[in-house]
């Protein structure tokens, strides 16, 4: 019996651009609708009225954010919804000269956790830095959320442009 | 407790839209790259076969999956096929109802382990049959594509 062990073949790019393979092309519409959720979608409505919502256990005191209805500490539903301030500190962020879909950038992006003040250590949202230097970013920086113009919101994370330096 | 808070107004529900761009590319492997150009340049539908049972295989694989071992010969099928199996289409994949209803149908081949889905022509639903002889009608100008066969026709002795 003959058993061979195939190793598989590598491809370039040259084989696809020059025909030396045969390939199929497709994109298929991957398109979704994603419930939000009890929380979430209090949430995404305090965007839209310019508010950070949170959530607090009354057994743990942890106020979270971005809100949720059940808590992981405790095993029980959360408690109660919290009006946040819309200012933070840095909690870890990234200086980013390439877009999410693989495009380089001269003027990089700052993607940071924020931690939002009024909720507990640790918690917040991930969210863009701008107005400040790249090398000037650093842990435990304070900054303010700036916000889209009321009319233009829609319920989005996307309706805090960014967060700024204080 | 929160757990027991429920949206209850319709227009309370948030849903987030998006899309997802997502695109391929799908090369054949080993055994589909040779079936396509043998297809492309030969007009031929082409099996692989164990040179140890002696199955060929359609579409064609590069190993036998009864005796582990590698099917390096590859053959030409015999026409005409027939219909194994058919289904009459009359929505498209959006769910919308099409104009023309195209008949799909599983195509064995003499002597061959599997066989090929692809429509039919030159044939009314209700003249189609289980077990009715078919072959395989080429295009002009191929491109390494299963629609280089245009459809399967019925088969007319010459």
């Amino acid at each position: 019996m003959k058993m061979i062990k195939y190793g598989g073949i590598a491809l370039k790019e040259r084989d696809f651009k020059e025909g030396r393979v045969i390939v199929f092309r497709d994109a298929p519409k991957a398109k979704y609708l994603w419930d939000c959720g009890v929380a979430i979608s209090r949430f995404l409505k305090g965007l839209k009225e310019g508010k950070i919502i949170g959530r607090r256990c009354f057994r743990c005191s942890r106020v979270m954010v971005p809100p949720r209805m059940f808590c992981e500490v405790c095993f029980r539903g959360t408690d109660e919804w919290v009006e946040l301030s819309d200012t933070g500190r840095v909690n870890t962020y990234s200086i980013c000269y390439v877009t999410w879909d693989m495009i380089r950038i001269k003027e990089p992006q700052i993607p940071a956790v924020i931690e939002i003040d009024g909720a507990s250590r640790g918690m917040g949202i991930l969210h863009l830095i701008s107005g400040v230097k790249p090398e000037e970013v650093h842990i435990g920086m304070k900054v303010r959320a700036h916000w889209k113009r009321e009319e233009e919101r829609t319920g989005s994370i996307r309706d805090i442009l960014y967060f700024e330096p204080i | 407790m929160g757990i027991i808070e429920k949206i209850n107004r319709n227009n309370d529900i948030v849903f987030w839209k998006g899309e997802i761009p997502v695109e391929f590319l799908y090369t054949a492997g080993v055994a589909g790259e040779r079936f396509y150009r043998e297809l492309r340049d030969s007009g031929k539908i082409v099996g692989s076969k164990c040179s140890s049972c002696r199955s060929i295989y359609l579409p064609p694989r590069i190993y036998c999956e009864r005796c582990f071992t590698e099917t390096d010969e590859f053959v030409e099928t015999e026409t005409p096929g027939e219909v194994y199996t058919y289904c009459i289409i009359k929505y498209d994949n959006e769910g919308n109802r099409m104009e023309r209803e195209e008949i799909y149908a599983f195509v064995r081949f003499p002597g061959v382990t599997g066989g090929l889905i692809h429509r039919l022509g030159e044939i009314s639903p209700e003249e189609v049959n289980i077990g009715m002889k078919v072959e395989p009608l080429f295009k002009e100008n191929r491109v390494g594509h299963i629609d280089d066969i245009i459809y399967f026709k019925p088969y007319r002795e010459k």
